[in-house]
């Protein structure tokens, strides 16, 4: 949309120099970056992947340099998609300088990767950040120790306060390659240097090691050197010698006496984190904190991006209005306002809920909260053999699943991405509430909130069931709990709007059109062939079609069938469209896309709340007053067309059935076609058997 | 078997027993040293690169509000590991906890 914005420089143009950033997760490296980056900073996706991408174009010593962050890694051996991309860039795109980031408050930790960086053959720099971090945990360091040691510039840093940060500018090209760090015990050292001396590559000592150690190859070698690797590790074995951990032991005797000879003042402190933790993570009120901290996370992406739904709203029924005056023939100012324009506005209406989401998100992950909620979570989703950050999709997805599919990207295996991904679908989200509002009003006026909440209650229970389900499908253990918890910290807010900006972008480009069509697709269902009314439409066939599937789960009304079709694209507008089909189409919309909105989520929290806690006596969920938006005309016909049974499946159904055209394009943006293909018809198989469950008990039951 | 895992406990708290002792049941704020993690696969990759390794001292910070996971302490770096996981992390074989000597770095 606007590329124009990437290009570079309409100016002179000389080659441009690539420096390349690594470090651990959580050394500040995007602080650095933001820091060195002045005005140029691009953020974005590694290409084919939904890993951020931090880049930025600079001038140094008169040239021009184009940096790019590589995901934070604690190893180069990758165990995640994010360090696995890392390791490759390292090798392959052969950078003029590795600038490696180090924490200089966890220095042995964070020397391990380093002293991986000194065996690629690539001229390298290391930065001492956190400077002041670690002068707060209490350390005293020498930089010039490390640097004399390794034998490369060390430049120590404070990135948020913009201490060093033009010293580290001014050093980028004195990067050099580094003298050898780590020697390895006899035998393995010799293997070592034996399959180096086979490899082509400026980092053949690392790679030697990685083949030695039994990693999977990262980039094509040869297969003579395969081979070799093979034979070489096998004789290692053979005489006792486990390469994978004597490297590693190696690795690490080599960073501890590193960091021994540049920590020359050590007290420990009570820093700040060991503060703050007393309190969150505190036996009893960690509880209780995790709560009122994801409220507000809930209700910042909710209430924050709420004013603007309702203007991109206005925005569409102005153009819709607009498109009416033009004095087109009916069919196609029709076409217009309501497939065209409520298309697109449909995708529209999501940005700002999304954008609010990631601002969200990037605060709790960046700040050392997110870890934490993960922490407090973690025994619950283990019951599904989830992680607990597994706990926020689950989450957000009774605000909306679209933003709560996305949120699966603070997860860090693939596997389990994909599982909390066909889970959150079942999460009922604020548009079904409509549907069970008008419902259980009509049907259970007296028990209208228990009704909602066991609604609730289903929906979480066939997602976490689904998420256990597919993971025994796939033959995974229980999920690793796993994880850092890094030092709380101020998140870079330029970098977090930037990132919020791109992903925004991102769902917009990548999951409109598929939005837009499925909206046209229903339009074109009620409004042809040309000069129809509702009941001869192809919407009322295809109504008529789905009557014999329906049928045992008592459900035979035309126009409670057909309704559920647009529910497919949107469910804010099932209601709608049953008024329409029930009472004639007076307004086109009896409920808008976000009227009152503001008014269901106080409802939803306080439904989630009750969830969450899952306190008996929180039963009391306000009456909802939107009952009442209701025509009495509706909820006689209502009346007339279903029994109590019926209706309680129907919600059954509404609640489970693929929640929505943005879900499935969300699911496809970032998994794919099949995994979407399969969520819907997974979905679909769920609600009819469930709701066809729902409808025989409840007939039992009312009946006794 | 809840029996026999009571059992152990009580025996090391009283020095009375030899090595085997799991990080899962270490007492907290007490440093110990690892002995070896006896596990394969991601698990023990992901551990190593935390700095989880034989010879590193370790000290549970605190558990989890529901128990689990734990929190623990492996040099600078504050780590969540489950209950199980920690189970499979055998710290080294001393009697009773790890001496005050060992934890000078």
């Amino acid at each position: 949309m606007f590329q124009s914005k990437a290009a570079p420089p309409a100016h002179e143009n000389p080659p441009e120099t690539l420096i390349v950033t690594v470090g651990n997760p959580n050394t500040g490296k995007t602080t650095l970056i933001n820091a060195l980056a002045g005005s140029d900073l691009k953020v974005g996706n590694w290409p084919g992947t939904t890993v951020d991408r931090l880049e930025a174009r600079l001038h140094a010593d008169g040239r021009e340099v184009h940096l790019v962050d590589l995901p934070g890694t604690y190893s180069l051996s990758p165990s995640t998609p994010e360090e696995a991309l890392t390791a490759q860039e390292l090798l392959r795109s052969q950078p003029a300088a590795v600038v490696d980031v180090v924490d200089a408050g966890n220095l042995e930790r964070n020397l391990h990767l380093t002293l991986e960086l000194t065996e690629l053959g690539l001229p390298l720099l290391v930065v001492l950040n956190l400077m002041d971090e670690a002068a707060g945990k209490g350390y005293r360091l020498d930089p010039e120790r490390l640097a004399a040691a390794l034998g490369v510039p060390v430049i120590p840093t404070s990135a948020s306060r913009g201490e060093g940060v033009a010293e580290l500018r001014a050093a980028l090209f004195s990067a050099s390659v580094p003298q050898p760090q780590v020697r390895y015990p006899g035998q393995l050292e010799e293997a070592a240097r034996r399959l180096a001396a086979l490899i082509d590559h400026p980092a053949r000592r690392w790679l030697a090691l990685a083949l030695l150690a039994g990693e999977k190859p990262l980039l094509e070698l040869p297969n003579e050197v395969l081979q070799a690797a093979a034979a070489e590790r096998a004789r290692l074995q053979e005489i006792g010698v486990d390469p994978y951990l004597e490297i590693e032991n190696a690795r690490y005797a080599r960073a501890h006496e590193l960091a021994r000879q540049v920590i020359v003042g050590a007290e420990k402190r009570l820093t700040l984190t060991d503060r703050i933790d007393r309190w969150v993570l505190h036996p009893l009120l960690g509880g209780p904190i995790f709560l009122l901290g994801m409220l507000l996370a809930f209700r910042f992406t909710f209430l924050f991006s709420a004013p603007w739904v309702g203007f991109i709203g206005d925005l569409q029924g102005v153009l819709a209005g607009w498109v009416q005056a033009l004095d087109l023939p009916p069919l196609l100012a029709s076409f217009l306002a309501d497939g065209l324009v409520g298309g697109v506005g449909t995708v529209l209406s999501f940005a700002p809920v999304l954008f609010t989401l990631y601002l969200a998100l990037a605060f709790l992950e960046t700040s050392g909260f997110l870890a934490r909620a993960a922490f407090i979570a973690d025994k619950m989703m283990l019951l599904a053999g989830l992680p607990g950050r597994a706990f926020i999709p689950l989450i957000l997805g009774f605000g909306c699943n679209v933003p709560a599919i996305y949120s699966t990207r603070i997860l860090n295996n693939p596997l389990d991405r994909l599982r909390v991904a066909l889970a959150v679908p079942f999460m009922s989200c604020s548009a079904r509430l409509t549907v069970f509002v008008l419902f259980s009003a009509v049907f259970f006026p007296a028990q209208a909130s228990l009704v909602v909440f066991g609604l609730y209650l289903l929906g979480m229970v066939i997602g976490l069931l689904t998420a256990w389900l597919v993971g025994r499908a796939a033959g995974a253990g229980a999920s690793s709990g796993l994880m850092e918890l890094p030092p709380y910290r101020m998140p870079t807010f330029r970098v977090i709007f930037k990132q919020a900006w791109a992903r925004t972008r991102s769902f917009l480009t990548g999951a409109g059109g598929f939005i837009t069509l499925a909206v046209v697709f229903v339009w074109a269902l009620l409004n042809l062939p040309p000069g129809t009314t509702m009941e001869s439409s192809y919407y009322a066939r295809a109504a008529g079609l789905l009557s014999p599937l329906f049928a045992p789960l008592g459900i035979a009304d035309w126009r409670l069938l057909g309704a559920l079709i647009p529910g497919f694209v949107a469910k804010e507008i099932v209601v709608g469209t049953l008024a329409v089909s029930y009472l004639g189409a007076a307004p086109t919309q009896a409920i808008g896309l976000v009227q009152g909105l503001e008014q269901l989520l106080s409802s939803l929290w306080a439904a989630l709340l009750a969830t969450l806690q899952a306190l008996p006596a929180f039963f009391g969920l306000p009456q909802f007053s939107a009952a009442a938006a209701a025509p009495t005309a509706l909820q006689s016909a209502l009346q007339s067309a279903l029994t109590p049974a019926a209706a309680l499946a129907y919600m059954a159904y509404t609640l489970l059935y693929t929640p929505c055209a943005a879900t499935v394009a969300a699911i496809r943006n970032e998994f794919g076609r099949r995994q979407a293909a399969i969520a819907v018809v997974y979905e679909l198989i769920v609600a009819w058997l469930v709701a066809w469950g729902v409808f025989h008990l409840a007939r039992l039951w009312l009946a006794g | 078997m809840d029996q026999g895992h009571r059992h152990k406990r009580k025996r090391q708290r009283r020095g009375l027993g030899g090595g085997g002792r799991r990080l899962s049941e270490l007492p907290e704020n007490q440093p110990a040293v690892i002995g070896l993690l006896a596990m394969r696969g991601p698990l023990r990759k992901r551990l190593l690169a935390l700095g989880v390794r034989p010879g590193a001292v370790v000290r549970v910070v605190r558990r989890a509000p529901l128990g689990d996971p734990l929190e623990i302490a492996v040099g600078d770096t504050l780590i969540a590991i489950r209950h199980a996981e920690a189970a499979e992390v055998i710290l080294k074989g001393r009697d009773g906890a790890a001496e005050e000597g060992d934890v000078s770095e």
